[in-house]
């Protein structure tokens, strides 16, 4: 128990040295203690004279401290005065300040170091850098530093592009406006944000305090067109603000694929800001009409979005086998991703094709699929050209004679066959001819069997095509 | 002659149009492809009666092949392992669109190939005619109508109808209502020759003298509820003026909901007054999930210039239906069957007993643990009329790169027939190569090993263990007046879709 008690008076004693360590760091210059040497300095501009008066050094010299940093008054201390320009993006002048208060207020201004520099009600030399709040109040601006409009930011901030001291990773550290984490910031509200000044001011100051237009394209496909965009001077630390594009909640709609032409013939202008023309032809085949309102990839504009070819959720798993009456009723739907060829590589096959519609080893399997008739083979072979070609080479045909003994799973096959044909009328035609079936089923010779069955309308039929019936009655059909 | 017109017709136009000097633009796939497969059949054979020796009840030659023998001959006969024949087919496929020519809305599209056997004889159906023309028209369109004039296909209801002649098509309701009209002289069904040619008649069947007529005319309504197509369909033959097929079609795609769809189409045949294939299919789609369940009623349909169709022919109904869950990501599982019967034949064959219904199921899964990997697992199961099968499937891809796939695969397949002594079982195994080198090139090359073995109890039993090899390059090309690359779209148009 002891033992952790001490551990934790341990953990609780570096936390509190950590925290005293902060605010002493917080009241205390690292390079100057101020309250130190309060006393000595009952002025600010003793020491930065430039503060007050243009045209003045802002710091002492290294020279003004050695006067008691000695080493033999008071230990020596190493000071260099700043002698590289700020990082910085306030475009904010002492002297210049100075001089405009006692313009506008006179000589006898309250207006002093300190009401910048030190928090309300803190000792004189209690300084920090600029109190923000403290500058918006004389200012006569009572929002929040991130919170002010548009025009206020020009007062005390330059350009991001203007701002050329400022290094990449305090740009990164920027901090975001709350009207940024607005949930319709991304899609519609910097839109509006930056073309409210209209055409007379194109760009809001508040975007390009912190953007350029680098920014902007990093989504935008269309910044050539955008006016706000292309007021922005091109600056490539912009970009150590990370722009994610994505994808609007309309995109997520399950039938967005098949939706989404009808949605870009009433506001192609909408989908412009992320699609080019080659979003289109990522999936259409044939450019849509509503893509000529959109711009072609090029320099100066954003990737924008990069579409993947995906399937369509009609397409589900056994599309590829029962297309036929969608393909059919809504031939105009698949001509949008489909040309003709791909259409032909499979309905008009190619004899050196390997696989495509079949999986390899159809071939051993087809007299199951074919028999049934998973499908319709004839959709895409000839029965004749195609099936009874290959039977033939493969000594599968009756070469005009009936001979006993293919069919020897069943014995009596020959004189009972009626059921097995007429079930699957289009597999005995891969391997017999009419003539074949006529040895019997003529009605002027042979065993003059009557194929004719359910559903046979002889007169229909006579009407339609008498030949047919001359093949096996001659002329002198019934 | 026709074929051989048409080429020139569309060559010299093609010509014609290039020497205007506009900025013509094209689009051309070449493709090539090679494979090599072997085929092995039986040979018929006779032997003297007498000849013949009875093992176990049977009839069987001295060297074991079971024949069989009727009542009263003097021969028996019996199939012997046929001679293994290797075809080496090469195609070469040319298909293109030439438009900007001068004429704004004037295209011209052909879709032809060039094929031919290396091997010893043209043992693989359609290497023959060397030279095929798909398509091969003249297109002139206006946004209110189009009219092609040439070789085409003709996609409908009814099926791939490939005819010589001119179809014309109009627009109108603002693009909502399309109606078709089409008048030519025919093709083959499944084929881009005419019934005439002789690659169409192997076993010198009746075949007829003319290629027959054919004339359509097909209207479609699109809505953002729903499509509906009908179509009707005439093929005459011109030397007698009787009918070759007389048929009708209806097809619809219905938006129920954004999940849920319906498609159904039917065909009628006038000729016959008789329905012919129907189904309808009710399909539900969600992320993670989809569901289709249906129904199928096929009926084969012969044209009537064959005797087929007074040999009443009957048709068989299914009710089928597939899920396809993605429970987690990358992993997707499917299954779906179907349960057919056929109609009644009102055949009396005491004799034999013939199966009239059966089933098919298939069960699978692809999961994809990162973009380089992807497993497959397929088992397929059917039983039914004439054979049935099993097999199960398996491949593993990996794709190195971006642009270069690589699967490895292997399967088994049983396969009992229920007319013949001849059950298969393949063993296979195989890697397939596909490597896009550019956005234009692409080159693919697969070697499979199969191990077949056909099980007779009786010598007719054979191995037919072969390899079988492929290699496919193809190349898109085109051009426009800005220059632009071809869509990605097109580019990836033989890709499976992600």
């Amino acid at each position: 128990m002891t033992r952790i008690l001490k551990v934790v008076a341990l953990v609780l004693g570096l936390l509190c040295l950590a925290a005293a360590g902060q605010v002493l760091a917080r009241l205390r210059d690292p390079d100057f203690d101020h309250l130190k040497h309060q006393r000595l300095f009952p002025q600010c501009q003793s020491c930065h004279v430039g503060a007050v008066t243009p045209g003045f050094a802002i710091y002492p010299t290294a020279e003004s401290c050695t006067a008691c940093h000695d080493g033999q008054i008071e230990k020596k201390v190493a000071w260099e005065p700043r002698s590289a320009p700020l990082a910085t993006n306030l475009k904010f002048s002492h002297g210049q300040h100075a001089t405009e208060v006692v313009a506008r207020a006179g000589r006898d201004s309250t207006v002093q170091c300190i009401s910048c520099h030190t928090r309300n009600n803190a000792p004189r030399m209690e300084v920090q850098h600029a109190v923000v709040r403290q500058c918006l109040d004389c200012h006569g601006q009572s929002q929040s530093h991130l919170a002010l409009a548009d025009s206020a930011c020009s007062t005390c901030h330059l350009t991001l592009a203007e701002a050329t001291t400022l290094p990449v990773e305090r740009v990164a550290a920027f901090p975001v406006p709350e009207s940024h984490r607005q949930p319709e910031f991304v899609l519609k509200g910097h839109g509006r944000m930056a073309n409210a000044g209209g055409s007379r001011s194109p760009v809001p100051s508040s975007c390009a305090t912190c953007h350029a237009r680098d920014f902007c394209t990093e989504c935008h496909v269309d910044a050539l067109e955008q006016r706000a965009i292309q007021a922005l001077a091109v600056d490539a630390r912009s970009l150590a603000h990370p722009a994610k594009l994505a994808a609007p909640p309309s995109h997520d709609r399950h039938d967005f694929i098949v939706r989404h032409g009808a949605d870009a013939k009433q506001d192609a202008m909408t989908c412009r800001t992320c699609h080019t023309r080659e979003s289109c032809t990522a999936c259409h085949a044939v450019e849509p009409r509503a893509a000529t309102a959109l711009a072609r990839a090029g320099v100066g504009r954003g990737a924008g979005a990069q579409i993947v070819r995906k399937r369509p959720a009609t397409h589900v798993a056994d599309f590829k086998e029962n297309h036929k009456s969608l393909a059919t009723a809504s031939p105009r739907t698949c001509t949008a991703c489909h040309t003709r060829t791909e259409c032909l590589d499979c309905h008009r096959p190619n004899a050196a094709s390997v696989g495509g519609y079949h999986p390899a080893g159809f071939l051993t399997r087809h007299p199951a699929a074919a028999y049934a008739r998973e499908a319709s083979c004839a959709d895409c072979h000839s029965t004749t050209g195609f099936c009874a070609a290959c039977h033939q080479q493969s000594g599968l045909v009756a070469e005009r004679t009936l001979r006993p003994g293919f069919h020897d799973a069943k014995k009596f096959f020959l004189i009972g066959h009626g059921q097995a044909a007429r079930q699957s009328l289009e597999t005995c035609v891969g391997c017999h001819t009419e003539r074949d079936c006529l040895t019997c089923h003529s009605a002027q010779g042979g065993r003059r069997f009557n194929p004719h069955g359910p559903g046979f309308d002889a007169d229909r039929l006579k009407r339609k095509n008498p030949e047919m019936c001359t093949a096996c009655h001659g002329v002198a059909i019934p | 002659m026709t074929l051989r017109a048409g080429c020139l017709a569309l060559l010299s136009l093609s010509s014609a149009m290039v020497a205007t000097g506009h900025a013509q633009q094209y689009r051309l796939r070449l493709d090539s492809r090679f494979q090599s497969v072997s085929f092995r059949g039986v040979a018929l054979d006779s032997v003297p009666a007498a000849a013949t020796v009875l093992v176990g009840g049977s009839r069987q030659t001295a060297d074991g092949f079971a024949v069989s023998c009727l009542t009263g001959d003097t021969f028996c006969f019996f199939f012997r392992p046929g001679a293994i024949q290797t075809a080496r087919p090469s195609v070469t496929s040319v298909a293109g669109t030439l438009w900007g020519l001068g004429v704004p809305g004037l295209s011209v599209r052909g879709d032809a190939r060039v094929a031919m056997d290396l091997g010893d004889a043209e043992v693989l159906p359609g290497t023959n005619p060397a030279v095929q023309l798909l398509e091969g028209y003249v297109e002139y369109a206006t946004d209110r109508w189009t009219g092609r004039l040439g070789r085409q296909v003709y996609t409908s209801r009814l099926g791939f109808t490939g005819f010589d002649g001119a179809r014309f098509t109009a627009r109108m309701v603002n693009r909502q209502v399309e109606v078709d009209g089409y008048l030519g002289w025919g093709l083959a069904r499944g084929s881009a020759l005419p019934v005439t040619s002789a690659a169409l008649n192997p076993l010198d069947d009746f075949q007829p003298h003319q290629r027959q007529l054919v004339a359509g005319l097909g209207a479609g309504w699109n809505h953002r509820f729903g499509d509906l197509r009908l179509e009707y369909q005439r093929e005459v033959d011109p030397q007698s003026s009787y009918f070759v097929s007389d048929r009708a079609a209806a097809a619809t795609s219905i938006r129920l909901s954004s999940r849920l769809s319906l498609n159904a189409g039917a065909e009628y045949d006038l000729a016959m007054a008789r329905w012919g294939t129907t189904d309808a299919t009710l399909r539900f789609f969600q992320r993670t999930w989809s569901a289709t369940a249906g129904f199928t009623r096929y009926r084969p349909h012969f044209e009537l210039w064959t005797i087929w169709g007074a040999f009443s022919p009957v048709g068989y109904s299914a009710v089928n239906g597939s899920v396809s869950v993605s429970p987690v990501a990358g992993l997707s599982v499917r299954a779906r069957g179907s349960r057919f019967w056929f109609e009644d034949t009102e055949t009396d064959t005491p004799l034999v007993t013939v199966e009239d219904r059966g089933w098919r199921v298939n069960v699978g899964a692809t999961y994809s643990p990162s973009e380089s990997f992807s497993f497959n697992l397929d088992h397929d199961t059917e039983f039914g009329p004439g054979a049935s099968s099993a097999s199960i499937d398996g491949g593993v891809t990996y794709l190195p790169a971006r642009d270069l796939s690589l699967t490895l695969h292997a399967g088994r397949l049983r396969r009992p027939l229920e007319f013949r002594f001849n059950d298969a079982t393949l063993r296979m195994f195989g890697l397939d190569a596909d490597w896009r080198f550019s956005d234009r090139w692409r080159a693919s090359a697969s070697a499979s090993r199969f191990m077949e073995k056909r099980d007779r109890p009786d010598a007719s039993a054979f191995d037919w263990n072969q390899t079988r090899l492929s290699v496919q390059l193809s190349v898109m090309l085109g051009s426009d007046a800005g220059h632009q690359s071809l869509p990605p779209a097109v580019r990836s148009t033989d890709r499976p879709a992600k």
